[in-house]
């Protein structure tokens, strides 16, 4: 039913429908509508669950990580200095296998503290060992919720659903929610492999010394590998029962005959589709590459889609200090060695700390790297800010 | 090798331990050590293994078998043993020392009322051997012999078996009942006894020698010696020995209004406390004091609270008789001196302190000495028999023991005595040449971890009051309550024993400790143990102790 | 389920769910503590533990020593990590069953101190277990804030300068039904204390004193001498707080100076050497005294 709402709620009302047993958080701007939402669906009793309202973002991972070993389906929601409170319980939950969702409403990092949008803080945990799921808009980021604990109960790897802070969360849209019989046929219920329980005892988080640590980091490396059909089977079964597309490794606009690819993670993409629809009516060719599966990051897929695309714009919203851009990286990491075209990659970083990225600030980047490739270049910069020294 | 699981976990229900034995340095062992009491027993009873069993099933019968295996006189024991045992129970340095000889005598009286029989180890084999003597010394040896199949005769010179037992012990300490059962549950064993044989006088010494195997002497000291002072030969004036015999046989002895009696042995005492049975005023003298009497402890007691008057510093000079019979002892005061060989203070009299005690009777309890009537054995000093290590004598295959070889002391010892010359005989018997193997090392306080043991009361025998008691010659200590026995074993420390504590089994961080198939002891798990030491720290009976790792 | 009568409570446990095999160093007292709280607790029970010695020598791969559910994530987060559990084994409706986290004393009072005072503010059925060893022992014996005065750590190479933490009574003060302190010698008491704690619905605290042999410069023989020390000396006082009221403290039968605890301990051998002022050993016995006379011992 197509329901006008706030982001942050349509992500509640479908996490609520996915039925968690175990929902924890600690409220941190701009998540802080999601799990409001939750409790009082706790509280009125509309959603059976146990809500644990708790001291830190570090007790909210580590809570959901108890429940999950204790065979709960768990949920949890965080951002910015919440994910790196939790970033040591974020890899204990990847390295144990334990299927957790949680939403990342994306926020910039401190300091200087800045509660707005960027995307720096998932960009923390790429490495952790999640799924990490980007959506582009509201309905996306509702219905990838409903996937992310499909593919978490089916690969027992955890799922971090990103959504931009604000500019999804707080932004109200028709979005269309399930019915729950609907998301009831489409997620079973949750069956978990070891749980804690004295009928069968089990040791669950032991330790391992190095004759094989390697080997279950190597086995956790190629689950994520591996996951990548997953989602991509998941989107399939998604768009068949719920009839549109959703998710997957990646989604395309106006890409096959297209001179220039932007590429690009998260809502930047709906302005950057705007752009594009204004640039074929003047006459260029330029298409948009989305990534929604950030990790595992589809690196084949990519290669595919983009093997005849001699010109790169990547557009992101985080930034690899004393590096550079790391979606960028891993754009340039897709293409193989052996492969010897003259193939330009540039990139723009953009929209730090909820800065906007207006169409105009896009089509200066599409001119720039018409002419030439950047290497790096920080979108929107005020130079008047930066004192001489500091430039 | 196993595949990794999911998320690295295990069942734990499959997982097979790894071992942890190799860290081990130090080990520990179950060592079954020696009790003080045991050490300090004669017959070295296995005391704390009777106690064991009161205390955990209050199992008398059981505790009766375990006691009789070395002493088949529990009953007579627990009524006039001076009971070393409690000297070395390692309870007095914790509280009190457990009442040892009232349990003895406990368990000695259940077997007699439930006339419990002694068991053959060895149904019969073919040796004989002659015992001389039915006191402790004889009979203990003949059971033994007995008990491993020997055939046994013990001769008798008396007219009835117990030797000083039956004809030293007033029947107020040791009824003639108990003992009379006693000594017929040990000849039951088959044991033939042939009263009236003196042997030496009625039976040659070399016809033992020619038709016997081997030969045990427990003749006892049986000859009461004077004191050496004149008129020792007036009427009225017995030795110890023979007056002791004479009331115990039953004769009637007029003692008159005042007796002295002279020593401060256990002859003494007895004699002194029948002649108050007697009606008569006591004194006792003896011419060192109290501290250097040689009798046993509670029986000067016993006597002091029976009114009998002691004169110490106090040595006989000269007996005075009117018409040949006494009427006084000339004494004279002593003063102590440095000590003498025997490391008692010397005592040299005071001169001019001469002094009468007046006498009706005067029993001479100074001394005692074998009745070499027709033996002819090496002797020391002249006086007792003289016997090598294993207890045989100068003549080949004759052994003895008892007061003829030890001098005056104790039924316990006798029993000891009468055990070991057992054991040397089959030895002999057998041309065993290798020595037994000696008991382990004795647990004393500083090996125990007392903490584990809790502050009690020690049992209380009650005594008749006094003017009963001297009414005649009933005994002194009326019978114990069973359950307060088995509640007094329940003191015992169990030194170097394990005795199911379980500390070891609950203390192991390694869980090293299991419990042993048979469920009332321990063992150690060698694959897990680290050797911490923590389980022999904490045993509270030293009964585990750590040693180098092999 | 343990029914609450006396008798079952001062049973004493002996179940092997802690099993050997465990690389804890000989006459571990956290390992003989943690067996006894596992046996106490019995074969209903998860075990959830923190990060440290107790997880380290206990749970490797593959062959751990738990025989009950064992569960580990992080150091700091143990009490989350149950109160999950607990909240996951209410929304499945399963259950009763016993959750026991436990740690030491890093992971209780340090790192870990802010997750166990959400965990017994938000009021979840667990039993939380403390093992305190008095500093950081699976690194190397650093100071932690449970360090008593005078001991030395690594970190604290001349001596500890500050007083331990007083756990026990900061969990009390949060309102929860039970706590209770005890030591590995007397495992009658420590025993009784897990069945009690585990009868009690609520958050639970019990705190034990675990002498750590390596730590304290002691040979594994001593550690259940040395516990029986502390509580002699009045160092270390045995008690319950039973709805906020202090009970059944254990009454010192007669009481030792402080010396004679910490002579038998390498950490404290440098307040005997000479030249070291006799004011150190005199501050330790007034913390004892203290003690003594808070909790009339």
């Amino acid at each position: 039913m197509l329901k006008y709402l706030e982001g942050s709620h349509g992500v509640s009302q479908v996490v609520a429908m996915c039925r968690p047993h175990v929902i924890s958080a600690y409220p941190i701007t701009p998540q802080t509508h999601i799990v409001e939402d939750l409790a009082r669906l706790v509280g009125e009793g509309k959603l059976d669950a146990e809500f644990i309202n708790v001291e830190s973002e570090f007790s909210a991972a580590s809570v959901v990580l108890g429940a999950s070993a204790a065979g709960a389906r768990t949920y949890t929601t965080t951002t910015s200095q919440g994910l790196l409170l939790m970033n040591e319980v974020i890899y204990c939950i990847a390295g144990m296998r334990l299927p957790i969702v949680l939403t990342c409403a994306n926020r910039a990092i401190s300091a200087p503290l800045n509660i707005w949008n960027d995307q720096q803080d998932s960009m923390t945990v790429r490495d952790a060992g999640w799924i990490q799921l980007h959506a582009e808009d509201n309905q996306e980021a509702a219905d990838l919720h409903v996937q992310a604990f499909k593919i978490a109960e089916q690969t027992f790897l955890p799922v971090m659903v990103c959504m931009d802070g604000f500019i999804l969360t707080h932004a109200f849209e028709p979005v269309d929610i399930p019915e729950q019989k609907e998301v009831d046929a489409f997620l079973p219920p949750f069956k978990p492999q070891n749980i804690v329980d004295p009928r069968w005892p089990r040791g669950i988080g032991l330790y391992a010394d190095p004759r094989f640590y390697m080997e279950v980091r190597y086995i956790l490396h190629r689950a994520l590998e591996k996951s990548e059909s997953v989602i991509k089977q998941v989107s399939g079964e998604f768009a068949k029962t719920f009839g549109r597309q959703s998710g997957g490794l990646l989604k395309t606009y106006k890409i096959e005959d297209a001179d220039l690819v932007i590429i690009t993670m998260g809502s930047v993409a709906g302005t950057i589709k705007d752009l594009i629809d204004q640039l074929e009516a003047e006459g260029k060719k330029v298409g948009l590459l989305q990534i929604c599966s950030y990790r595992p990051f589809p690196r084949k897929e990519v290669y595919r889609v983009l093997k005849d695309k001699m010109n790169l714009l990547v557009i992101e919203k985080s930034i690899s200090l004393g590096r550079g851009g790391i979606l960028g990286s891993d754009v340039r990491w897709s293409f193989p060695r052996t492969e010897k075209k003259d193939r330009k990659i540039s990139c723009f970083v953009s929209g730090l700390g909820g800065r906007n990225i207006s169409i105009s600030d896009l089509r200066y980047a599409v001119e720039r790297v018409e002419k030439e490739p950047v290497e790096l270049e920080f979108l929107g910069l005020n130079p008047d800010l930066i004192a001489k020294g500091d430039l | 090798m196993n595949k990794l699981p999911l998320g690295l976990v295990v069942d734990l229900r499959t997982v097979v331990p790894y071992k942890t034995g190799s860290w081990r340095t130090m080990q520990p062992l179950n060592i079954m050590q020696t009790p003080p009491c045991s050490h300090s027993c004669p017959i070295n009873n296995d005391i704390r293994g009777f106690l064991r069993i009161l205390a955990d099933r209050q199992d008398y019968d059981a505790a009766w078998h375990v006691l009789t295996r070395t002493n088949p006189l529990p009953a007579t024991c627990g009524r006039v043993c001076p009971h070393p045992c409690e000297g070395g129970c390692n309870r007095r340095d914790f509280d009190y020392p457990l009442a040892i000889n009232s349990a003895e005598r406990a368990v000695g009286d259940y077997g007699l009322e439930k006339h419990l029989e002694h068991k053959k180890l060895i149904p019969k084999r073919k040796e004989k051997v002659a015992v001389v003597g039915s006191g402790p010394a004889g009979l203990s040896c003949a059971f033994h012999l007995a008990k491993r199949g020997f055939q046994v005769k013990i001769f008798e010179a008396q007219g009835e078996p117990g030797g000083m037992m039956r004809y030293g012990i007033p029947s107020y300490r040791l009824p003639k009942e108990v003992m009379n059962r006693e000594i017929e549950a040990i000849l039951r064993l088959g044991i033939d006894l042939e009263c009236h044989a003196k042997v030496g006088v009625n039976i040659p010494m070399d016809q033992l020698t020619q038709f016997y195997d081997a030969v045990f002497m427990g003749p006892g000291a049986q000859l009461g010696l004077p004191i050496g002072v004149p008129g020792e030969e007036a009427r009225g004036v017995y030795t110890g020995v023979d007056f002791l015999k004479m009331v115990n046989r039953g004769k009637t002895v007029d003692v008159g209004k005042d007796v002295v009696v002279v020593g401060g042995g256990n002859t003494a005492m007895d004699s002194a406390r029948v002649a108050k049975r007697l009606g008569a005023n006591v004194c006792v003298v003896y011419r060192r004091t109290r501290v250097e009497m040689p009798a046993i402890t509670a029986e000067i007691d016993e006597a002091m609270e029976e009114r009998i008057m002691f004169r110490y510093h106090t040595n006989p000079v000269k007996i005075i008789a009117d018409e040949g019979r006494v009427v006084g002892l000339l004494c004279v005061q002593m003063e102590l001196k440095e000590p003498d060989a025997s490391g008692r203070a010397r005592p040299v009299p005071i001169p001019g302190s001469e002094a009468v005690i007046p006498a009706d009777t005067v029993i001479m309890a100074t001394g005692q000495a074998v009745d070499y009537d027709g033996l002819e054995v090496q002797k020391i000093d002249n006086k007792w028999i003289s016997t090598n290590a294993l207890q045989m004598t100068s003549i080949d295959k004759v052994f003895a023991g008892g007061d003829a070889v030890l001098g005056l002391e104790t039924v316990s010892a006798a029993i000891g005595q009468g055990l070991r010359a057992a054991e040397a005989i089959e030895d002999y018997v057998e041309g065993q040449v290798e020595s037994r193997l000696s008991p382990p090392p004795v647990i004393y306080s500083k090996d125990l971890n007392t903490y584990y043991y809790l502050k009690a009361h020690r049992f209380q025998r009650d005594a008749l009051p006094v003017h009963i008691r001297l009414k005649g010659f009933s005994e002194i200590y009326p019978a114990f309550e069973r359950g307060e026995i088995a509640k007094e074993a329940e003191r015992c420390f169990s030194c170097g024993l394990c005795f199911n504590c379980a500390n070891c089994y609950m203390y192991c961080p390694d869980n090293a400790v299991k419990k042993a198939k048979s469920g009332t002891t321990y063992e150690f798990d060698l694959d897990f143990c680290k050797g911490c030491g923590l389980c022999a720290k904490e045993c509270p009976c030293h009964y585990i102790q750590m040693t180098l790792e092999k | 389920m343990i029914t609450p009568s006396s008798e079952d409570l001062y049973r004493v446990e002996k179940k092997d769910l802690f099993a050997s095999g465990h690389r804890a160093c000989g006459g571990c007292g956290q390992a003989l503590a943690a067996r006894l709280v596992a046996d106490a607790a019995g074969e209903n029970t998860i075990a959830c533990v923190a990060t440290g010695c107790l997880e380290i020598f206990s749970s490797p791969y593959p062959d751990p020593s738990w025989r009950i559910p064992f569960l580990h994530s992080l150091f700091e987060n143990v009490s989350a990590v149950a109160s999950g559990v607990e909240a996951a084994y209410k929304a499945l409706k399963k259950g009763p069953v016993n959750i026991i986290a436990q740690g030491g004393d890093g992971g209780t009072a340090d790192i870990g101190f802010q997750s166990i005072s959400g965990m017994f503010e938000r009021g979840h059925n667990v039993l939380y277990i403390c093992y305190d060893n008095e500093a950081y022992m699976n690194t190397g014996v650093q100071r932690s804030s449970f360090t008593p005065l005078g001991a030395k750590t690594t970190t604290t190479p001349m001596g500890n300068t500050t007083r331990k933490k007083n756990l026990p009574l900061i969990a009390a003060d949060h309102g929860i039904p039970y706590v209770a302190t005890a030591t590995v010698d007397d495992f009658r008491d420590l025993q009784r204390k897990v069945k009690t704690a585990l009868l009690i619905k609520g958050p639970k605290y019990l705190h034990i004193l675990a002498p750590c042999p390596l730590g304290w410069g002691h040979t594994g023989d001593l550690t259940v001498a040395i516990c029986r020390l502390a509580k002699a000396t009045g160092l270390f006082p045995v008690y319950e707080i039973i709805n906020g009221k202090v009970s059944n403290v254990q009454k010192i039968q007669e009481k030792k100076p402080v010396e004679e605890y910490l002579k038998l301990q390498g950490r404290y051998k440098h307040l005997f050497k000479k030249g070291v002022p006799v004011k150190a050993v005199a501050e330790i016995q007034g913390i004892a005294n203290q003690n003594i006379e808070r909790f009339n011992l």
